[in-house]
C-alpha cells in the first residue's frame, strides 16, 4: 500500500544512518548512548507529537516551542511562588496550559479563517512574549528535587524523559490511528469537503487538534523544565522547526490526510541520531544544522522521485 | 406510504444576488426527478439547501410533513437525506471503507476503538447489494476510477437507508460504460421508493433515467415535465429560451 512506503523509507534512512555511525564511532552503538538520544529527543519528540496532529489535519503549527516554553514558566512559577508541590498537579498545570493556548489558537483559526502558518505565528510571538513577562526575562531556577526527577532520574533503569516521550508517543499512536476522532483529522486534513459534507463538526475538530497538540506541547514544556530545573521564557528557539522536520521525515503529507505517529517516532529518532553521531565525532553544531537542512531536502527529492516512479 | 419532500417557497441570496427565488416543488419515493438548467440557473443552490449544506435566505423544507430545521449535512443526513457532491467529497488518500463510514465510524463506545474490522464487512455487504465492483479495496480511494469513485460516493450515500438521495452531476466526468453503472445504481434504488434528484448537464442520461424533468432558470421553476411526455429538444428549448 503506498500510503506506508514513506514510512519504510524514514526507517531504511534511520538504519542507514545508525549503521554509519555504528562504524565511524565506537561510542555511537551502545545502550546507554540509545538512551541518550531517546533522553535528548523527549522535548522535540513531544512537540512532534502535537505537530503530527496539526500537519494531519492539513494544518501548521508554528508556536508549539513558544507554548512549550509558555508551559515551562508557568509551572515553574506556580511551583515557586504558588506553593504547587504535587508533581501530577505540574504536570496537569503544563498540559492545561498548552491546551488553553492551543485552544484558543484553533478558535482563532475558526473564527478569522485565517491560515493556521498566520495564526500560529502570532501564537508564537504571545506565547513566547507571556513566557518572558511571566518570568521577568530570566529563566525560574530551583525547583524541588521530586520535579527534577522527572526529568533528569530514571524510572526502572529508564530515563523517565523517555518515559513520558513514549507515553505520549503510544497514547498519540492511539487516537491518531485507532478512533473516530484519529479517523476525523486525517479525513479532514484529506478533504475538509468531505469531512463537513458527511457531517463532521470541523471547527470542533480544529479546536479539539490544536487543543491536542498544545497539551503536547505543555507536557514538552514540563519535561524541559524537570530536565533543566528551569522554567524558560527563552526555552526551545527553533525547536518548532525540528519538530515539522521530525514529522515530514516520518512521511507525514505537509498538506494533510496523511501522518503517522510511528514515522513522527522514527523521524524525531532520525534527527536525534544524527545530531548524536556528529557531536561524537565531534563535528561543530554549525555542520549538524546543516545536515538536518539537507536531510530533509533529500527525503523531499526521494518522496518526489518514488511519487513519480509509482 | 410513500416518502415525500416538500419545499415552500425557497429563496436564497448571496449578497444581492438572488439566486433562487420563491421555489415550491414536491417530490415524491420512488422517482427521480432531473433538475436543469443553464449555468447560474440555481440547480445546485438548491440541491445544496436540500442537502443542509446550504441556508435557505427564506422558505422551508418539509419530509414527510415535517419541516427540518438546523443548518448542517449532518441534521440532514440523520433525517435520511443523503447528497452525492460533484466533486464526490472524498477523503482521496483514504480507503473505501473508511470513506463509506465517514462520519458514520463504527467504534467501541468504551474504549473509542475502530471496528476497522467490521465497518470493512459492512462495506463488502454494501457493495454487493449495489452490485458495486471494487476488487481493492485497501487502496486510496484517488488511486481509483472516475467511475469507482462516483460509485463509493453513492454507496456512501446508502449505507443507512435514505429517504432522499441527492446527486449533483453524478455522471458528468464518467465514460459511458460507468454511466451505465451508475444509472443501473439509481434505478435500482428508485425501485426500493428513495426519493432521487439529480443536477445534470447530460441531457441524454436525463432522459434515460428521470420520471421528470424541472427546469430552473434565473432561481426560478420554468417548467416541470414528464419526462415520457418529452424529449430533447423541448428540455433544450425550455433551457435556452
Amino acid at each position: 500500500m503506498f500510503a506506508n512506503k514513506p514510512l519504510i523509507q524514514c526507517a531504511l534512512f534511520l538504519v542507514l544512518l545508525c549503521a554509519v555511525f555504528s562504524f565511524a564511532t565506537p561510542y555511537f552503538l551502545s545502550l546507554d548512548n540509545m538512551m541518550s538520544i531517546l533522553s535528548a529527543g523527549a522535548v522535540i519528540g513531544l512537540l512532534a507529537v502535537g505537530a503530527t496532529f496539526v500537519i494531519a489535519a492539513g494544518g501548521i503549527d508554528l508556536s508549539c516551542a513558544g507554548v512549550m516554553a509558555l508551559a515551562s514558566v508557568v509551572t515553574a512559577y506556580a511551583l515557586k511562588n504558588m506553593g504547587v508541590t504535587n508533581p501530577a498537579v505540574a504536570f496537569l498545570l503544563a498540559g492545561l496550559t498548552g491546551a488553553f493556548i492551543g485552544g484558543l489558537t484553533g478558535a482563532l483559526i475558526n473564527v478569522t479563517r485565517a491560515p493556521s502558518f498566520i495564526i500560529t505565528l502570532g501564537m508564537m510571538s504571545i506565547a513566547r512574549a507571556l513566557a518572558l513577562i511571566l518570568a521577568g526575562g530570566i529563566p525560574i531556577y530551583g525547583l524541588a528535587e521530586n520535579i527534577t526527577a522527572l526529568g533528569q532520574g530514571r524510572v526502572f533503569g529508564m530515563p523517565a524523559a523517555v518515559l513520558f516521550l513514549l507515553g505520549g508517543f503510544v497514547l498519540a499512536g492511539y487516537l491518531l490511528g485507532f478512533t473516530r476522532f484519529g479517523r476525523h483529522i486525517l479525513a479532514f486534513g484529506d478533504s475538509a469537503m468531505a469531512a463537513h459534507a458527511t457531517g463532521i463538526r470541523t471547527n470542533l475538530l480544529k479546536l479539539k487538534t490544536f487543543a491536542l497538540a498544545g497539551f503536547f506541547s505543555g507536557i514538552a514544556g514540563f519535561v524541559f523544565m524537570a530536565r533543566t530545573n528551569s522554567g524558560d521564557p527563552s526555552a526551545g528557539m527553533g525547536y518548532e522547526l525540528m519538530a515539522i522536520t521530525a514529522v515530514i521525515l516520518g512521511g507525514a503529507n505537509l498538506f494533510g490526510g496523511r501522518a503517522h505517529l510511528l514515522g513522527t517516532f522514527m523521524g524525531v529518532l532520525c534527527l536525534g541520531v544524527l545530531q548524536n553521531g556528529l557531536t561524537l565525532l565531534a563535528i561543530s553544531t554549525f555542520y549538524q544544522v546543516l545536515f538536518v537542512g539537507i536531510v530533509l531536502l533529500l527525503s523531499a527529492f526521494l518522496r518526489r522521485f518514488s511519487a513519480r516512479a509509482s | 406510504m410513500s416518502n415525500s419532500l416538500t419545499l415552500e417557497n425557497i429563496s436564497r441570496n448571496f449578497g444581492a444576488l438572488k439566486v433562487l427565488q420563491d421555489v415550491a416543488a414536491q417530490f415524491t419515493g420512488g422517482k427521480i426527478t432531473a433538475l436543469v438548467g443553464d449555468n447560474g440557473a440555481g440547480k445546485s443552490t438548491l440541491l445544496k439547501i436540500m442537502a443542509g449544506a446550504l441556508a435557505p435566505t427564506s422558505g422551508t423544507i418539509k419530509l414527510n410533513d415535517e419541516e427540518i430545521a438546523g443548518l448542517n449535512p449532518a441534521h440532514h443526513r440523520a433525517r435520511g437525506i443523503e447528497m452525492v457532491y460533484q466533486d464526490l467529497a472524498l477523503a482521496k488518500q483514504h480507503h473505501v471503507a473508511a470513506n463509506i463510514f465517514l462520519g458514520r465510524e463504527i467504534a467501541c463506545p468504551l474504549t473509542g476503538l475502530l471496528k476497522t474490522k467490521e465497518m470493512r464487512a459492512q462495506t463488502e455487504a454494501l457493495l454487493e447489494q449495489t452490485g458495486i465492483k471494487i476488487p481493492q479495496l485497501d487502496r486510496p480511494v484517488g488511486a481509483l476510477s472516475g467511475g469507482q469513485q462516483q460509485a463509493i460516493a453513492i454507496a456512501r450515500a446508502l449505507l443507512v437507508p435514505p429517504k432522499v438521495l441527492l446527486l449533483d452531476e453524478p455522471t458528468a466526468a464518467l465514460a459511458a460504460k460507468e454511466v451505465d453503472m451508475v444509472l443501473d445504481i439509481l434505478r435500482q434504488q428508485r425501485e426500493k421508493g428513495l426519493i432521487i434528484i439529480l443536477v445534470s448537464h447530460r441531457l441524454n442520461d436525463v432522459l434515460a433515467i428521470s420520471d421528470n424533468i424541472i427546469t430552473l432558470k434565473h432561481g426560478r421553476i420554468f417548467n416541470d415535465r414528464k419526462t415520457a411526455d418529452t424529449n430533447l429538444a423541448e428540455i433544450v428549448q425550455d433551457i435556452v429560451s
